[in-house]
Parts: structure tokens; C-alpha cells; sequence
């Protein structure tokens, strides 16, 4: 230790007239420091330095937080919402790793046949929308009845959570995409497509049971894709911009049921 | 005259063609009181509503002057409540002191250091500030029970729904409990609590209500609860079959409810006494427990 914190400095701490920035500076400096600490007990009651201290030992003592919330922190996001993704079953590192494996298979099995990139495009909205039906419900979170009485809408922290979601699967499926060999589109072509699934799959969780909802729609697309690949002459059409712009319709006629019949997710039965 | 803090009128819930609740009216008032009834009776479904996580099928409530119908009342009222599920669960992955920092989140509680401070003052509260920081897998069920009885504590709430609480704490750890919700009834709190324990609400609730098939067939103190029994609860040397029921006590003579056998003493009535003659067989298949 070679400073010490000015005098002048110490009485404001001992007064508490310094800011949270100021007091936090002041109770790291603290347990490292003797002299500070004498100094400080000389000018204030016993009753402010048994709180100082209590403060101390807090900050000491908190939690320190996991590789997950950690990383999250360093993006930027506020301590508290990282709290929140770090109980997304979704956002697990064996969760991103068993994505990272399907679709690096989706590009090489793209690669071994004319027209795979059809498949590996069937395959990328499936894992977002696979993602969001793990993040929030009551067959996926252990703590969600616990959420429902508390007063922080389950609406909000689901879109938390499928934002969060949506972010890593497509980061893993656009890195995926532009590894894939086929029509230069192709690499982004999935991304109407799995925001129109995922947000019909949350529109229909409102009124549905969600891994229903999820499930359910998961399997209409894939049997329809299967029949386009199977009778449709040009299946890729389905991803061409006529096509991606029925998804964003998608995606936009979802949005707005899913705004209207948010208070779905506050409670479980029809409470409105 | 105390405030009402619980109504509900004609509550109902249905699952299929079940009424699970059928024609509820309840009115409740701060303090501590007990829910008492077999398996299947209906109490957790009610301890759900009442917390708001499940919707009746029809009638209203009114929680602290609250209708939770009503999107902006039902936040409101979340705010002042504290709800223990009777299985919950968990983020195994957390320990204590993150899981109760994650449920205090939920509860709005954003700013840390105020947070933490929060949630160190429930851990002590429920005698577990020296496993703050122990995984969740890593504790017993009873641990997990207290991690969870502190969550609901966050934010010192006006109303707490307790479902079976106490189940899994150890004897000293349910001393402690009954210590803390006493302490929060007389603090003007209204505590509701599930149990199958009669002791416990034969030593906390000023009130008792017992469910069966979803409807309350008692409501009354435990003092009245076990006097329907009087007259009724004999000691005799040996078990005798006309008993509607009959058990061998620890010092060696048997507690016959019911009709009195030959020879047999008549004997104070408790409240397990009367639970059990007013629950009848769905009380001795639920396991009611003293």
C-alpha cells in the first residue's frame, strides 16, 4: 500500500457526504488499509464505521459472478439482466455447442448434394425457434410459478430472454451460413423465416400450451418444406423474396397478436 | 374492526368436468391462518389463485383491497406478496444467495447493493446466511425449503402464501419457522399457510380452515376445531374395532376416535382429533400428521 486517502476526503466519508462512485472508492481502499482505517475511526461514531464496514464485508462477500453473466457484463449488459440469461436453460454453453454441431452437419451435408443449402435453410429457423421454446415456461423453467407472483411481467422477461436467444443462434447460423456453398443469398435467406416462426410460435403460446405451440408449428414446418421438396419444382422458391416477404408478414401479423395477448404469459388459465 | 385482507366470492375452479374449488367464500383478516385438508382437496389449486398464478373459472377475489382481474391491480398486489410454492423450484446451478438475488431481481429490485442487502437480510431470517454461497444441488430438501421460504420474505411483503412450508425442516428448524411466521402475523401481515401438519396450526393460527373435495367444511379457531371432537376421544387398553379410528399412543394405551369401547377414559380433544373426525377416511389416506 503506498496512498492513502486524503483527510479531507475521509471526513465527507465519515459525514456521508460523498457520492456512490466516491463511497465505493473509499470502502475498496479500506480493508487494505490500516491507517485509512484508524483514521477513520477517529472521526466517526462507532455506529457509522460498524456500517461502513457492514458495507465493506458486503461488497466482499457478493456474489462473484459466472463465466456467462461475466461475459455478458463486458457486452455491456446491466448486472441484473444478466442475472436474468444466466437462468436461460438456452443460452447454456451445451446448448450452443449442440447448435454449433447441427448446423456445422447442416453445411457439410449442404455441400454433398445439388440444391443442400435447402435443407440447412428448412434446418436455421428451427434452432432459434427450438431456442425460445427452452427459455421461458413451465415445462422449461423451474422457477416460473415463482416468477408469475412476482410483479416484473413474465412478457418482458421472455422477450429478454428470446432476444437474447435470438442473438446467439443467429450469430452461430449467419457464421454457418456464409460457409455454406450455394446461391450467395442464402447465407441470410433463414432470417425471415425464423423470426416469422419464432414470433408465431410466442403468438400462439399466449393462447396454447407453449411447448404446444412450439412443437406444433415446428412441425408444420417441416412437413411442408418436406412436401415442397418432394413436389415443388423449384423448391428454393420458397426462400426467394416473394417468399421472405410473406415471412416478414409473417413476423409483423405475429408481432401484433403477440402485443395484443401479452397479459397471456401473467398468469396461467384465462385471467383476463 | 381489522381490515379484511383475503375475500373470495364463489370461487371455482374446474378442470374438465371436476370442480377442484367449488362455491369458495372465504374472508380473511391479518394474522396467521392455517389451511388444513386430505390430498386432493384443493389447497394448493386455492394457494395458486389466491397467489395469482392461476386463474379461477369463475367468481372474484379481492387481495389486499386488490381485484388481480385487473392487469395494473394484479402488479401492484405482486408487489406486496410473497408466495412459496409447495414444490419449488430451483436453478440448481445458483447457489442460495444467487437464486434469492434472481427471484429479488423479478421483484424489481434492481439497484445491487440494496438488493444484496435485501437478500442477506432474508437468508438470516431463515438461519442460512452461513450457506449463502453453496450451491442449490449441493443442499438438502430442507435447505432448498428455507431458500425458498426466503425468497417469498424479499421485500417484506403484506401477504404471504405459504404452501406446505414446513415439510422437510428438521425440529429445530421448524421451531425457527413457527418463531417467524408468528412473528410475521403479529407484525399485521396476513399469512396463509398449508400444511398437513396439525401441530404446526395448532401452535401458530389464530384461524383454521379445512378443505374437502374444494370445499370449506370448517372455518373456525383451532380451539373449535378440536372441540368437534369432544366426547369423542377415549384411551382404552386395547385397540377396539368399532373406533372410527384407533392408534397405540407411546406410553402403551390406544387413542380411539369415536365410539367409546368398553372400559375406555375420555380424553382431552386435540386439534389432529378433530381434523381427522371432520375429514374422516380422506384425512387418514392424505396422511394428515401431527
Amino acid at each position: 500500500m503506498t496512498w492513502h486517502a486524503p483527510l479531507a476526503l475521509l471526513e465527507r466519508y465519515a459525514a456521508g457526504d460523498l457520492d456512490d462512485i466516491q463511497a465505493d472508492s473509499i470502502e475498496a481502499h479500506l480493508p487494505a488499509c490500516g491507517q485509512c482505517r484508524e483514521e477513520i475511526a477517529g472521526l466517526a461514531g462507532a455506529a457509522i464505521v460498524e456500517r461502513s464496514w457492514a458495507n465493506v464485508v458486503a461488497e466482499l462477500d457478493a456474489p462473484r459472478p459466472g463465466p456467462l453473466e461475466s461475459a455478458l457484463a463486458r457486452a455491456g449488459v446491466p448486472g441484473h439482466i444478466a442475472r436474468l440469461l444466466a437462468a436461460t436453460p438456452a443460452l447454456r454453453l451445451s446448448w450452443l455447442l449442440a447448435c454449433a454441431l447441427v448446423l456445422g452437419f447442416a453445411v457439410w451435408a449442404a455441400g454433398e448434394r445439388e440444391h443442400g443449402a435447402y435443407w440447412f435453410l428448412v434446418l436455421a429457423p428451427l434452432l432459434p425457434l427450438a431456442g425460445v421454446a427452452l427459455a421461458y415456461g413451465p415445462d422449461v423453467d423451474p422457477t416460473y410459478e415463482i416468477g408469475l407472483a412476482a410483479p416484473m411481467r413474465s412478457f418482458a422477461l421472455l422477450l429478454i430472454r428470446a432476444v437474447a436467444v435470438l442473438a446467439t443462434t443467429g450469430v452461430l447460423a449467419t457464421i454457418a451460413g456464409l460457409a455454406l456453398d450455394g446461391p450467395h443469398w442464402s447465407a441470410a435467406a433463414w432470417l425471415a423465416p425464423s423470426l416469422g416462426l419464432t414470433l408465431a410460435s410466442l403468438a400462439l403460446a399466449t393462447r396454447a400450451v407453449p411447448l404446444l405451440a412450439f412443437g406444433g408449428l415446428a412441425t408444420l414446418w417441416i412437413a411442408g418444406t418436406g412436401a415442397g421438396w418432394l413436389w415443388a419444382r423449384e423448391p428454393l422458391d420458397l426462400f426467394s423474396p416473394g417468399g421472405q416477404l410473406c415471412f416478414v408478414l409473417l413476423a409483423a401479423l405475429a408481432a401484433l397478436v403477440l402485443i395484443r395477448n401479452a397479459d397471456g404469459f401473467e398468469c396461467r388459465g384465462a385471467m383476463t | 374492526m381489522t381490515r379484511t385482507t383475503i375475500e373470495t366470492f364463489s370461487l371455482y375452479k374446474r378442470y374438465g368436468a371436476a370442480d377442484v374449488v367449488a362455491d369458495l367464500d372465504l374472508s380473511i383478516r391479518p394474522g396467521v391462518t392455517g389451511l388444513l385438508g386430505p390430498n386432493g382437496a384443493g389447497k394448493t389449486t386455492l394457494m395458486r389463485m389466491l397467489a395469482t398464478v392461476l386463474a379461477p373459472s369463475d367468481g372474484c377475489m379481492s387481495l389486499l383491497g386488490l381485484n388481480p382481474h385487473v392487469a395494473g391491480e394484479r402488479i401492484e398486489l405482486r408487489r406486496r406478496l410473497g408466495y412459496m410454492p409447495q414444490e419449488p423450484g430451483f436453478h440448481r446451478q445458483f447457489t442460495a444467495f444467487e437464486f434469492v438475488d434472481y427471484v429479488a431481481i423479478l421483484k424489481e429490485m434492481t439497484d445491487a447493493r440494496a438488493r444484496h442487502r435485501e437478500v442477506r437480510r432474508v437468508l438470516e431470517r431463515v438461519g442460512l446466511e452461513d450457506l449463502a454461497g453453496r450451491r442449490l444441488r449441493k443442499l438438502s430438501g430442507g435447505m432448498r425449503k428455507r431458500v425458498a421460504l426466503a425468497q417469498a420474505l424479499l421485500g417484506d411483503p403484506d401477504l404471504l402464501v405459504l404452501d406446505e412450508p414446513s415439510s422437510e425442516l428438521d425440529p429445530e428448524q421448524r421451531m425457527r419457522f413457527r418463531e417467524l411466521v408468528s412473528e410475521l402475523g403479529d407484525s399485521g401481515r396476513t399469512v396463509l399457510v398449508s400444511t398437513h401438519q396439525t401441530d404446526d396450526v395448532a401452535a401458530l393460527c389464530e384461524r383454521v380452515i379445512v378443505l374437502r373435495d374444494g370445499r370449506a367444511t370448517f372455518d373456525g379457531t383451532p380451539a373449535q376445531l378440536a372441540a368437534l371432537a369432544a366426547g369423542r376421544v377415549w384411551a382404552a387398553g386395547a385397540r377396539d374395532d368399532r373406533a372410527q379410528l384407533s392408534w397405540r399412543t407411546a406410553a402403551g394405551a390406544h387413542r380411539h376416535v369415536g365410539e367409546p369401547p368398553a372400559g375406555a377414559q375420555l380424553v382431552d380433544p386435540t386439534i389432529e382429533d378433530g381434523y381427522l373426525l371432520l375429514a374422516g377416511t380422506a384425512a387418514v389416506a392424505g396422511g394428515a400428521t401431527s
